[in-house]
C-alpha cells in the first residue's frame, strides 16, 4: 500500500515511547538505543512499500526493529556475541515461581507474603531483573508484557509458532521470578517458615543502588 | 454442552493464557468457575496478575529529549 509521509510520519511519533523502550531493554545500551531506533525508523521508510496495511503499523515496525537488532548483533565482530539468540531448555527455572516460594495458605485471609513482595518491587528492581534475562526471553516478555502484543502478533513478528510464543513466554517469566527471587535473597529477604512470624518477613525488596556483583549481570 | 471440570493443576497450567485473554470462550468460563471455588488458585491467578502489571509498569517512561530530536530531524529529510 501507499504510505503517504504524514502518515508514517504520525505513526512514528506516536510509538516513539514504545519504539525506545524496546530498543533499550533489547540493547541494555541508551546510546545503542536510540541507534536502534534511528535505524529502524531509516528502514522502515525505505522499507515502507511492505506494509499491508495501516493498521498493521505497529506489528510491522516492531518486526523491523526486532530485525535491525539482531543484524546489527551479528554484524558486530568487534563485540563479540556472548550468547545465542535462540532459547536453551531451562531446567527448573521452567517452573519456578515465586508464590509457590511464599504461599502459605493458612494466611489467606491475612496479609501474604507473596502479594507483599510483588507490592515490594521496585522499578529499579524489575528493570535490572529483567536485563538479566538471556535476550530472547527478554524480547518475548518485552513483547508481551510491556508492549502488550498477544501472541499472534508476537509468533508473526519473531517468525516462530504460537506454540513456541505461549512455551518461551512462560518460561521468560518464570526466569523472571528466579531472578527476582536471587535478588531479594542477595538482600536478606529470607521466606517465612512455618511458625515464624510472617510480619518479621515481608518479603520487601530494595533498590539495588551500589550492589555488589552477584551472578553475573545481563548486558 | 457439558462445560469441562478443571483441577488445580490443569487451571496453574493455563494460568497465563489466561491472563493473557488467550483462551477460547469455553475454556475461560471453565477456568473462572474453578476460580470462584479454590481459594488457592485464586490468590495463585492475583499473584501473577499483580506481578505482569507489575512488569507492565516498566512501560511508561519518557523519550530522551535527544532521540526526540533527533528521530524528527530524520523524518524532515524523508
Amino acid at each position: 500500500m501507499a504510505v503517504s509521509r504524514d502518515f508514517f510520519e504520525s505513526q512514528v511519533l506516536d510509538l516513539l515511547g514504545c519504539l525506545h523502550g524496546v530498543a533499550r531493554r533489547l540493547t541494555c545500551h541508551d546510546a545503542d538505543a536510540e541507534d536502534l531506533v534511528a535505524e529502524t525508523v531509516e528502514r522502515a521508510w525505505r522499507a515502507r512499500d511492505t506494509l499491508h496495511s495501516q493498521e498493521a503499523f505497529r506489528s510491522w515496525i516492531f518486526r523491523i526493529l526486532n530485525n535491525t537488532f539482531i543484524s546489527e548483533r551479528r554484524r558486530q565482530a568487534a563485540r563479540p556475541q556472548t550468547e545465542s539468540l535462540d532459547c536453551e531448555e531451562d531446567g527448573d527455572e521452567a517452573e519456578f515461581s515465586i508464590f509457590e516460594q511464599l504461599h502459605q495458605p493458612f494466611l489467606l485471609w491475612f496479609s501474604t507474603p507473596e502479594q507483599a513482595f510483588v507490592d515490594g518491587l521496585l522499578r529499579a528492581d524489575l528493570e535490572r531483573a529483567l536485563a538479566r534475562l538471556p535476550e530472547a526471553h527478554r524480547m518475548i516478555v518485552v513483547l508481551s508484557d510491556l508492549e502488550e502484543l498477544n501472541y499472534a502478533e508476537i509468533a508473526d513478528l519473531l517468525g516462530i509458532p504460537i506454540g513456541t510464543v505461549r512455551s518461551r513466554l512462560a518460561r521468560a517469566r518464570c526466569k523472571l521470578q528466579k531472578i527476582l527471587w536471587q535478588q531479594a535473597r542477595a538482600y536478606g529477604l529470607k521466606a517465612a517458615q512455618p511458625g515464624e512470624d510472617a510480619a518479621e518477613h515481608p518479603g520487601r525488596t530494595r533498590a539495588l543502588q551500589a550492589q555488589p556483583e552477584d551472578h553475573g549481570g545481563g548486558s | 454442552m457439558t462445560r469441562p471440570t478443571l483441577d488445580c493443576e490443569q487451571v496453574i497450567a493455563q494460568i497465563f493464557d489466561y491472563l493473557d485473554h488467550e483462551l477460547d470462550a469455553e475454556r475461560s468460563e471453565a477456568i473462572e468457575q474453578h476460580l470462584h471455588q479454590c481459594k488457592s488458585c485464586f490468590s495463585r491467578k492475583e499473584f501473577e496478575r499483580r506481578m505482569l502489571a507489575k512488569v507492565g509498569d516498566l512501560r511508561r517512561e519518557a523519550v530522551p529529549d535527544a532521540l526526540n530530536e533527533r528521530i524528527r530531524g530524520l523524518l524532515r529529510r524523508f
